[in-house]
């Protein structure tokens, strides 16, 4: 390969200030191992959240909501020979579940989008064990359908998930529950509601979901014990559950959901509006933390290249005088910073990963106070992540390489040269 | 005018710090192909800064300048960049080596940058250059490892890399001892002789410029005596 003459000595300028190359490449590999180490661990945690929301939210929950009162029935019956005016709506009691929910369910599992669809009766309860009391929600479900969608099993202390399809009147109970019950696998737990009468339940197993409010609070039966507890009939369902092929579509898929339904849809990201808004936020900070290292790297290659071209004007002037034009000088310097700006990349991608991956086995589930699934700090490999931290380590080296490059191309030969 | 290689009008020049003042009035400067020139004045008198207007890398001037009979004034810089690495060679009275590389580079440098040949050929023809100025020995060396004759003759051997049709000289041998003066200048009267190119210096060594085929005489910006013989 034909290496031209400005690149030969771009690259003779480099290796002969071999401590202020490496100096300066260091602080682009510093700029670009953070960024990755910083996205990695963003989209480790966020990830994490994600996956741990999908652990007891569903993609998407479809459920009876009151509703404020419209001219709905009056159309129906006035039809269009009037105008309608409602004076002060208020909100009418919906019965609560949904009417006809398998008809609903057959007819949501016909969208080629919609993975795993379940219902689902909850009913707020009171726990009993002993004189001790406490408030919260039973989940009746298909418990072998929930697991397919939520991971029940993965998140099992002791017991058999199984048990509560075949042992009756059977619960399964969050681990907060069990602890301030003192409560274990094979003990009594009254549970009642206000409508049906109270039912003394047998613990089959606990679980530990990892979000305290959840497992203080939440436990998991079959769905016609539910029904029992609320002492409603067989076809009385509260919730259905559904799962998406592609989570993101959520948002999109709920609405049209709730037209074909007429209930309430409710997706993820409504569900979980706090967490994406700390995700926004996290990812600002870490941002902003970002780019102020690669300015810093890029000021830090700007001032060596300017160093150099102070101390190399006589050379530059030469140059010029025995035939090389402006462009053929911004080159020269302009392909120094970009060797800086590789370097310091392909040093940064390989000591960013080094560093992700120290991260990664960094455990810290013990001290967790959230214990569950934590374990070691989320961290994840994403390719892109990598490519984008060497184009910006790049890109910022060329710019903080330019203005200095222009300057040397200016430099007028004869004023240097006769002093 | 067939065999005019630098032919110059008209030429004059103002310097504007502190004052404005005329430092070259009205020069018009024939000089034929393979003629050996020296301009000589006292310091001041503008030589110096003729000399930088003729290579062309000073372009504040007003007036008219042709090199190989194409008219120089008022061209782009790249052009002139360009016509400066084909046609003209410089020898400064500091050598100004690239001290970061090593001799054969540093005159392999000019010849890379118009490409004409292939690297091994322009490696072959620096050394030759080099060892014309019995500097061959030291070619591998960096360039601010050899002492200031040896650089300036480095230096001169940059300037011919390209075979150029005009060698320009500030003073070339000014740092050379009588010995390596001798060389230069028979160098010199062979290049103008044989290969028929074209000697520009501005000197003090009155011994150096008698010697030369043509003596300009310059004071006060202007030209004195042509010294045509």
């Amino acid at each position: 390969m034909k290496v031209s003459v400005n690149t030969e000595i771009a690259v003779t300028y480099l290796s002969s200030r071999k401590k202020q190359t490496l100096v300066a490449a260091m602080g682009v590999m510093f700029g670009v191992s953070m960024f990755i180490f910083m996205q990695s661990l963003m989209k480790g945690t966020n990830d994490y959240f994600e996956k741990m929301s999908f652990n007891t939210t569903p993609h998407i929950r479809l459920y009876s909501e009151n509703k404020v009162a419209d001219t709905h029935m009056m159309n129906n019956y006035l039809r269009d020979s009037s105008i309608k005016i409602l004076d002060n709506p208020k909100q009418l009691i919906q019965r609560q579940g949904i009417i006809n929910p398998y008809g609903v369910i057959d007819q949501i599992k016909k969208d080629p989008r919609v993975a795993a669809i379940t219902p689902q009766v909850t009913a707020n309860v009171i726990y009993t064990s002993g004189s001790v009391q406490l408030n919260g929600t039973v989940a009746g479900v298909n418990i072998t359908q929930e697991d397919k969608m939520f991971d029940v099993k993965g998140n099992m202390v002791t017991g058999n998930l199984e048990d509560l399809n075949h042992v009756n009147n059977s619960i399964l109970i969050g681990k907060g529950i069990a602890d301030k019950l003192s409560l274990h696998t094979g003990d009594n737990i009254t549970v009642g509601t206000g409508t049906g009468t109270p039912i003394v339940m047998r613990v089959i197993g606990i679980y530990s979901s990892g979000v305290k409010q959840v497992d203080e609070t939440k436990s998991y039966t079959n769905i016609t014990e539910a029904q029992n507890l609320l002492g409603k009939d067989r076809s009385y369902v509260t919730d259905i559950k559904i799962n998406l092929k592609d989570y993101n579509a959520a948002p999109d898929v709920a609405p049209e959901l709730e037209t074909i339904t007429g209930y309430k849809a409710e997706d993820w990201v409504q569900a979980n509006s706090t967490l994406k808004t700390a995700f926004k936020i996290r990812a600002m900070i870490l941002n902003s933390v970002v780019g102020v290292i690669l300015l810093v790297a890029g000021f830090g290659i700007y001032n060596i290249l300017n160093m150099t071209i102070y101390e190399k004007i006589k050379e530059i002037a030469i140059l010029k005088a025995i035939g090389f034009p402006g462009a053929s000088v911004i080159s020269i310097f302009l392909q120094q910073a970009i060797y800086i700006g590789i370097m310091g990349g392909v040093i940064g991608i390989f000591f960013g990963f080094l560093t992700s991956y120290g991260f990664s086995k960094v455990y810290i589930g013990g001290s967790s106070p959230v214990g569950g699934t934590l374990n070691y700090i989320p961290m994840s490999f994403y390719m892109p992540h990598y490519i984008e931290a060497i184009v910006f380590g790049i890109l910022t080296t060329i710019a903080a390489g330019y203005f200095p490059a222009r300057k040397a191309s200016r430099v007028d030969p004869v004023t240097i040269i006769r002093g | 005018m067939a065999d005019t290689a630098l032919s110059a009008t008209g030429i004059t020049k103002y310097f504007h710090d502190p004052v404005t003042m005329p430092v070259l009035k009205n020069i018009a400067i024939d000089v034929a192909k393979g003629e050996f020139v020296s301009i000589v004045g006292k310091s001041g008198c503008g030589k110096s800064t003729l000399l930088y207007v003729l290579s062309t890398m000073d372009r504040d001037y007003e007036g008219n300048l042709e090199i190989n009979g194409v008219k120089a004034t008022g061209r782009s810089l790249n052009d002139l960049a360009q016509l400066r690495n084909e046609s003209i060679g410089f020898v400064f009275q500091f050598h100004y080596l690239l001290p970061d590389f090593n001799c054969l580079k540093n005159v392999m440098i000019p010849a890379l940058r118009l490409g004409k040949f292939s690297y091994k050929e322009i490696e072959n023809k620096a050394y030759d250059k080099l060892k014309m100025f019995g500097v061959e020995d030291q070619a591998l060396k960096r360039a601010d490892k050899l002492s200031g004759g040896q650089q300036q003759r480095v230096a001169i051997a940059r300037a011919l890399i390209n075979d150029p049709a005009i060698i320009m000289g500030d003073e070339p041998t000014g740092n050379l001892d009588s010995k390596n003066t001798g060389i230069v200048f028979d160098l010199f009267q062979k290049l103008t002789q044989e290969f028929h190119q074209t000697i520009i210096t501005v000197t003090h060594d009155e011994d150096f410029a008698h010697r030369s085929d043509r003596i300009i005489e310059m004071a006060d910006g202007e030209i004195k005596s042509h010294g045509r013989k």
